[in-house]
């Protein structure tokens, strides 16, 4: 009997606790016709920004971004012309391979990609996620950005760890990137005829 | 004589699982069993094996982050932060104070969130619903101040290497202490709804009783250890970062069960606001990440930095040949292995209806099992 008591007084005390939201509007919103209004910092589709006013690609070819990237989502196809200098020929994303972690944006110092607060790109097919230049470029065209132009000396690694090879050699690119001068970027292991699909990372 | 001639009884086998709603993830017990009571259970590992470990061994240090969110994915923050804290001590780098103060702030209200989940979907478990979609909705403001931050509501990729990777903006504060200063409240009603409810009383009192000893001698941590009545916390027993700057208190059970489990987890929801609402006032300015270069390679050795993780201790081991970039070894250790390993002597002689019970008042995520 006390059991009983108990239970109803329980219910009670439930309903009364649910009863409470029983006026208030629902949390959930009726997704394709409403959506949510994504935070600027969302991180959503990869996209390639373009110059504002030139309508240029702002990337540069420096193969930071691929070299950050932990699932090899990114390719650069480029080419190297006779002073050295990278020209980017194909830009392909995986967006069946990418993790969404943001990390070519930290690497690209020159504001060329971005995770855009898009999400919706569902595709029947496997190949249609591989998106390359021409996709990242239209998608990207009207993604608001701000561009950064980070200053050398910080790129430059100031960690105690011996510095090696391979962080100077970004930054010997970047450098031939600003001045607009081809410097070799010296790299004996690559052949600039197969330039394509490359890739400079050792083992992934 | 002749009864038990005529009805024969025997011990038969089950297999709950690999896709049982109750076992959070996929996970097998073949279950011994005498009518409705379980003589012998068995868990059988693995089906979400996904070779993390291995996958950091091939990944520059700053490329194991995102691995590291996949690794339990309720607090995907703390594996950051243990995993962040063990290459910090190996390598002797020195996080900013205001970064400090941020990844402590980040790491609590995760835990809140997956208490949240936890609290829900045990409630699923045990046949009510509403704590489920309570326990989501105030999830929900959590992982929006998540997402105003880093840009992702689950695999964060925030905390950095010697610092956090960007700083918060500016309306992060006036919400964080909005979502704060109503939760408590929020908790009320939770306990409103559960303490007193009879059947879940029944369902949780006296079910799954973990002695102190048999919890200590399986290395079991975490808020399953304290429910059963020992005082232990990482945070403030082997206090990492600036955790000894906060004023919190431990809840401890004191007969090991599940209803004590469940008090536990609720009274550490409470003190983790504590920590948050300390952490946002004492906040400093100044930078949020030390200088580390993505190319970074630790000095030769071996670490083990261990944290108190949502679920108990999550410990990294990480081993670096000294010229590399990317570790030797990798090893990670959740709470969930050692609470799936305790889980058999436990459920031992009781109901079947009790396993579930006992399952889901662990707070068992099979990817950190199976890692
Ligand atoms: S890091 Fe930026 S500039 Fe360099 S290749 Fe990638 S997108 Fe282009
Ligand atoms: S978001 Fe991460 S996984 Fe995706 S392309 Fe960029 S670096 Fe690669």
């Amino acid at each position: 009997m006390k059991k009983l008591i108990n239970g109803i007084k329980n219910l009670v005390i439930g309903l009364l606790t649910t009863g409470k939201h029983l006026g208030r509007h629902a949390i959930t919103i009726q997704y394709p016709t409403q959506k949510w209004e994504m935070p600027e910092r969302s991180r959503g589709i990869v996209v390639l920004l373009s110059d504002k006013e030139t309508g240029e690609l702002n990337c540069t070819t420096c193969l930071l971004c691929e070299k950050a990237c932990p699932s090899s989502a990114i390719k650069i196809v480029y080419e190297k012309d006779e002073k050295g200098k990278r020209h980017l020929k194909d830009f392909i994303v995986d967006h069946g391979l990418c993790c969404f972690c943001g990390l070519c944006e930290e690497a690209c110092n020159f504001s060329a990609i971005k995770l855009a607060t898009k999400y919706e790109f569902s595709t029947y097919t496997k190949d249609d996620l591989l998106w390359h230049t021409n996709k990242l470029q239209e998608v990207g065209r009207d993604v608001p950005y701000e561009k950064v132009e980070r200053k050398k000396p910080e790129a430059k690694p100031a960690a105690p760890q011996p510095t090696t090879a391979t962080p100077s050699k970004p930054i010997a690119e970047k450098q031939s990137a600003k001045t607009g001068e081809a410097i070799s970027p010296a790299e004996p292991e690559k052949n600039p005829e197969l330039g394509e699909g490359a890739k400079p990372q050792e083992d992934k | 004589m002749t009864a038990s001639k005529a009805l024969r009884t025997e011990e038969f086998l089950v297999n709950m699982g690999p896709h049982h709603p109750s076992t959070h993830g996929v996970c097998r017990f073949l279950l011994t069993m005498d009518g409705e009571v379980v003589i012998k259970a068995v868990p059988y590992i693995g089906y979400l094996h996904r070779a993390l470990e291995k996958i950091c061994e091939n990944r520059t240090y700053p490329q194991c982050l995102p691995v590291l969110d996949r690794f339990e994915y309720c607090t995907s923050m703390s594996c950051e932060y243990a995993f962040c804290l063990a290459v910090e001590k190996l390598a002797g780098i020195q996080a900013p104070e205001r970064a400090e103060y941020l990844r402590i702030i980040m790491v609590e209200l995760n835990r809140i969130a997956s208490h949240l989940i936890w609290f829900g979907t045990t409630a699923l478990d045990l046949g009510a619903i509403t704590p489920f979609l309570y326990g989501f909705r105030e999830r929900e403001d959590i992982l929006d101040l998540f997402e105003m931050t880093c840009g992702q509501r689950l695999t964060y990729n925030y905390i950095r290497i010697g610092g956090v990777s960007r700083d918060i903006p500016s309306q992060f504060i006036p919400k964080a202490k909005e979502f704060i200063d109503k939760f408590p409240s929020k908790i009320d009603d939770y306990v409103k709804l559960l303490n007193e409810n009879p059947i879940w009383v029944v369902r949780n009192r006296n079910v799954g009783i973990l002695p102190p000893e048999l919890a200590l001698s399986y290395g079991v941590s975490g808020p399953v250890l304290r429910g059963s009545g020992v005082k232990f916390d990482l945070r403030k027993d082997d206090p990492y970062s600036i955790y000894d700057r906060f004023e919190f208190d431990i809840p401890t059970g004191k007969y090991g069960d599940c209803y004590d489990r469940y008090l536990v987890r609720m009274a550490e929801m409470l003190q983790s606001t504590r920590i948050v609402k300390q952490a946002l006032e004492q906040l400093p300015e100044g930078d949020i990440k030390a200088k580390v270069s993505p190319q970074f390679k630790p000095p030769k050795g071996e670490v083990y930095s261990r944290i108190e993780n949502s679920r108990g201790e999550m410990g990294i081991y990480i081993q670096s040949p000294g010229d590399s970039k990317k570790p030797l070894r990798v090893k990670m250790r959740g709470g969930s292995y050692n609470h799936l390993q305790v889980m058999p002597e436990i459920v031992k002689g009781g109901k079947i209806a009790d396993l579930v019970a006992v399952m889901a008042s662990m707070d068992i995520i099979m990817p950190e099992v199976d890692r």
